[in-house]
């Protein structure tokens, strides 16, 4: 599978294969909290996907974006 | 705004199928999604959280293209939940692309099956809304019967990832039983030979023991034939009759 960015390619998928393992070893047999293992891969291909992400204007400003408990929370109308 | 639900048991254990979630891209029953991206990633209190990016062509027919524009890669946004404790993982994700005229919320929950905890249930609900274009209705009936039509393509996309995921599983398998019955081999030849020299030391203890035994004993009946030759002779001598008048004086 292909990363957004096609330089981040290569690093996405030594993270993915990383990931799969930790994921199917350590967290769903409750063995592991944090993902130690494959941090340092994660870290580079983030940087790697934030930059292709920006050079191809896709904004995810707007899904990230946390409104409910924040002043951008439609409420209910204060009934009369 | 329409809303399409369906349900699905896949006969995994839930561990597999979440398993096969996270590598259920590419496939050759989803020619159309091109890319998955992390966006983030974390565990809180036990919960793996994950937003990713999901890179697709949408594939819409040209009157839809004249409607909403075409885009040649369109993107979704999705954000999923895995709590191994209580084995369920909820994922949702939600159209980028044409965002402003269509919203396709689509909602899965994977959980064991409460009849047989070795099967997994997948309910899946989706909410279409379009807005703000010409034939509203028409497109959300539109999509909803393509959402409808191929949506087992995405449950034979998780079949093929989970037969995937079942074969390195056996190969897995099958390459430890190889070593293990390798080791037990080995274990076995050396366990032979340790035998055989332990029996060879023993052998050659049980000889030399022998050996000292005979030669303790040897010795011990020349003391035991010195001692009586002694006592013999001094008993002799207590016993030989001494002449009168030369008794001892006491």
């Amino acid at each position: 599978m292909n990363s957004v960015g096609q330089e981040c390619s290569d690093l996405k998928q030594t993270y993915d294969t990383c990931f799969n393992k930790w994921f199917a070893e350590k967290f769903l047999k409750g063995l592991a909290e944090e993902d130690q293992d494959c941090n340092n891969i994660f870290t580079a291909y983030q940087s790697c996907v934030k930059k292709a992400l920006k050079s191809q204007n896709i904004s995810l400003t707007e899904v990230e974006k946390d409104v409910l408990g924040t002043s951008e929370e439609n409420r209910t109308p204060p009934s009369s | 705004m329409k809303i399409w639900t369906s349900e699905h048991i896949f006969s995994h254990p839930w561990e597999t199928v979440t398993q096969a979630v996270w590598r259920k891209y590419p496939n050759p029953h989803n020619p159309a999604v091109v890319g998955t991206d992390v966006i983030e990633r974390r565990v809180v209190n036990g919960v793996l959280h994950t937003h990713r990016l999901i890179s697709s062509r949408w594939g819409l027919p040209n009157w839809a293209e004249t409607i909403l524009g075409a885009d040649r890669v369109c993107y979704g946004y999705e954000h999923s939940e895995v709590n191994p404790e209580e084995r369920t993982m909820t994922m949702r994700t939600r159209n980028l692309t044409f965002a402003n005229t269509v919203s396709m919320d689509e909602r899965l929950v994977y959980s064991p099956d409460p009849n047989n905890s070795e099967n997994t249930v997948l309910r899946q609900e989706t909410i279409i809304t379009v807005k703000g274009v010409p034939l509203t209705s028409y497109m959300e009936n539109y999509l909803l019967n393509s959402i409808s039509n191929n949506s087992f393509k995405g449950r034979d996309a998780m079949e093929f990832v989970i037969s995937k995921i079942n074969r390195e599983v056996e190969d897995l398998v099958s390459t430890y039983k190889r070593s293990t019955s390798e080791i037990l081999d080995h274990t076995k030849r050396s366990l032979g030979e340790i035998t055989e020299s332990a029996l060879r030391s023993v052998d050659d203890i049980s000889l030399a023991a022998k050996k000292s035994v005979d030669g303790l004993s040897d010795a011990a009946k020349k003391s035991i034939d010195d001692i009586s030759c002694v006592a013999k002779k001094g008993i002799d001598t207590f016993t030989q009759p001494t002449p009168a008048g030369s008794m001892p004086r006491i």
